[in-house]
């Protein structure tokens, strides 16, 4: 996936209240499905479409525990967070410049 | 994790007149960035079209308009807000900017806040039966060291 898609899939899939719970949940470590469901309140199809949104968008990804290779847990993906973080710099050093520029701006004008 | 974005700085002006100067002359004022353009084909000349349900919009070289985003809120002097979506952005995906403006002695504080997603509003959280408590923490982590960035940087301004 291309950085600027990449991009577009992280925050299209943190959007959702929901999954922005499940990536914050996720963060602290890995849960199974039925876990994040209880935690949020919500029945299992619904649990399992927001994962799958956030599977796709690369934030999420399905591993096993070391004890057992049948447990399916989700977990976070490091790489996935990368895009976001990118966008933040990037917006970050913008507005940075933009407002220096409007400072100059404004203060030349008096 | 982040997802938004805070910058401020102080200027030798007093609100109203920061907040016209933002809004009125941003044609003027805005630097076009080589590493993150607002379109493939540049910056173009910004300009606000109108106040709230307004439009910020850019004129790029060959005369197009595009749309940046939506005026949601316009309070002189004190508050502006608007939608911004870069061309590149996906179809159904837009950020939301909002800019403060606080009179600090005889200068103005003008802080931007990009947020990469809207934010919760009350009654979904009390509906789904969970606190945002965790996330709002962490947001508020994350201004907080800014803030201590900005200071400093402020200070050697």
């Amino acid at each position: 996936m291309s950085a600027r898609r990449s991009l577009d899939a992280t925050l299209a899939a943190l959007a959702d209240p929901s999954r922005r719970r499940v990536v914050e949940l996720l963060g602290a470590r890995p849960h199974r499905a039925g876990e994040l469901a209880e935690a949020l309140g919500l029945s299992a199809p619904a649990m399992s479409r927001h994962l799958k949104a956030l599977k796709q968008s690369g934030l999420v990804e399905e591993a096993h525990p070391d004890f057992d290779a049948r447990v399916r847990v989700y977990a976070l993906k490091r790489e996935g967070l990368s895009a976001l973080k990118t966008w933040v710099d990037r917006t970050e050093t913008m507005w940075t410049s933009q407002l220096s520029a409007f400072k100059a701006h404004v203060e030349k004008r008096r | 994790m982040s997802s938004s974005v805070l910058v401020a700085l102080r200027v030798k002006a007093d609100p109203d007149i920061a907040f016209d100067v933002f809004t009125q002359e941003i044609g003027e004022w805005w630097r076009p960035d080589s590493l993150f353009q607002i379109t493939p084909r540049g910056d173009g000349v910004l300009a606000f079209e109108g106040e709230e349900g307004g439009r910020l919009v850019t004129r790029l070289a060959s005369g197009k308009i595009y749309e940046i985003g939506k005026v949601t809120e316009w309070r002189r002097g004190e508050r502006l807000g608007f939608t911004w979506r870069q061309a590149t952005f996906a179809p159904d995906l837009s950020t939301r900017v909002e800019v403060k403006f606080e009179s600090v002695g005889e200068e103005t504080r003008v802080t931007v806040s990009h947020f990469g997603w809207t934010s919760v509003p009350r009654e979904h959280v009390a509906r789904h039966g969970f606190p945002d408590r965790i996330t709002q923490l962490r947001a508020a982590d994350w201004w907080r060291r800014s803030l201590v960035a900005l200071q400093k940087k402020m200070e050697t301004q």
